[in-house]
């Protein structure tokens, strides 16, 4: 009987601690999800100060065979930001790994070029890692969807 | 004079060597480039059991053509891969606590079709220590110039 009962008590506790775990990991995403849609915004908008803030000094981005470094993403968004005129999130999936979150999803990219509207879709990975309680972006690429 | 300044840089070199291996983020990069070259030699072997170690559950590869592909996918693939030579030009590692990105190229000379091909591919992996093993969690790879 008071075996049962322990079981009892063991089951109830490990529920409490996945319910706990899924609220946090709940919020992790929707933590993650809102800079990504920042990040998006602010590239559109030309806004250097809010990437600063969202990349970390070590992050890498591949592009079309080119490798980018944070300075040269921030850089890039200059001479960018004269054709760039809208990014569309598409899907977004997130998986969390303690510290560590992995953005896997889709966007399209609205532009103008010789006069011209130009739609690209893309595929991405992102990788975010919380440090001292803020995500931050260490890795990410995109791929052009091919159909 | 000059063997003076030699016996100085021989021991500046032998401190940096020992701070090296003694550094945890060192012995960690030395393992992820490690099983980096344990992944090349899979696809080169058709040979996908190393793989089911190295690349998480989760895994998701995104490649050049925007095609995205599981683990179970992409251990399909290294079957069925048609790369007879896998060359890593370049790896730099950036360690973030338990997270460690991997960049670097390769190049791959195969055949496919009865045709035989070489391309120099950029990668950015993301790996994770999980549990005291380091596992990878993604791979994005984009064709880049010869």
């Amino acid at each position: 009987m008071r075996a049962t009962g322990w079981l009892l008590i063991f089951a109830c506790a490990a529920l409490l601690l996945a319910h706990a775990q899924e609220e946090v990991e709940g919020g992790s995403t929707r933590t993650i999800l809102a800079v990504e849609q920042a990040w998006s915004e602010a590239e559109a908008r030309g806004d250097k100060r809010t990437l600063d803030r969202i990349f970390d000094n070590a992050v890498v981005y591949i592009e079309d065979g080119s490798l980018l470094t944070k300075g040269e993403c921030l850089l890039r968004l200059r001479s960018a930001g004269s054709h760039l005129r809208q990014i569309e999130a598409g899907t977004a999936l997130v998986h969390i790994f303690g510290s560590t979150a992995i953005v896997v999803g889709t966007y399209r990219e609205i532009g103008v070029n010789d006069g011209k509207t130009v739609l690209r879709r893309w595929r991405f990975i992102d990788t975010w890692v919380n440090k001292k309680g803020s995500w931050v972006l260490v890795a990410a690429g995109s791929a052009p969807l091919i159909r | 004079m000059r063997t003076l300044m030699l016996v100085v840089l021989l021991a500046c070199a032998a401190t940096s060597a020992v701070d090296a291996q003694g550094d945890p983020d060192s012995d960690a990069a030395s393992k992820i480039v490690a099983m980096e070259h344990v992944w090349a030699q899979a696809y080169m072997a058709k040979d996908p059991r190393a793989l089911a170690r190295i690349l998480d559950d989760a895994f998701v590869c995104v490649a050049s053509d925007g095609k995205l592909m599981t683990k179970a996918q992409v251990m399909g693939d290294v079957k069925t891969s048609t790369a007879l030579q896998i060359l890593t030009e370049s790896m730099v590692v950036h360690m973030h606590g338990d997270t460690a990105i991997v960049m670097g190229t390769f190049r791959t000379r195969g055949v496919e079709h009865g045709k035989p091909y070489a391309r120099r591919e950029r990668f950015v992996d993301t790996w994770l220590n999980k549990n005291g093993q380091w596992v990878s969690l993604t791979t994005m790879v984009t064709l880049t110039a010869e």
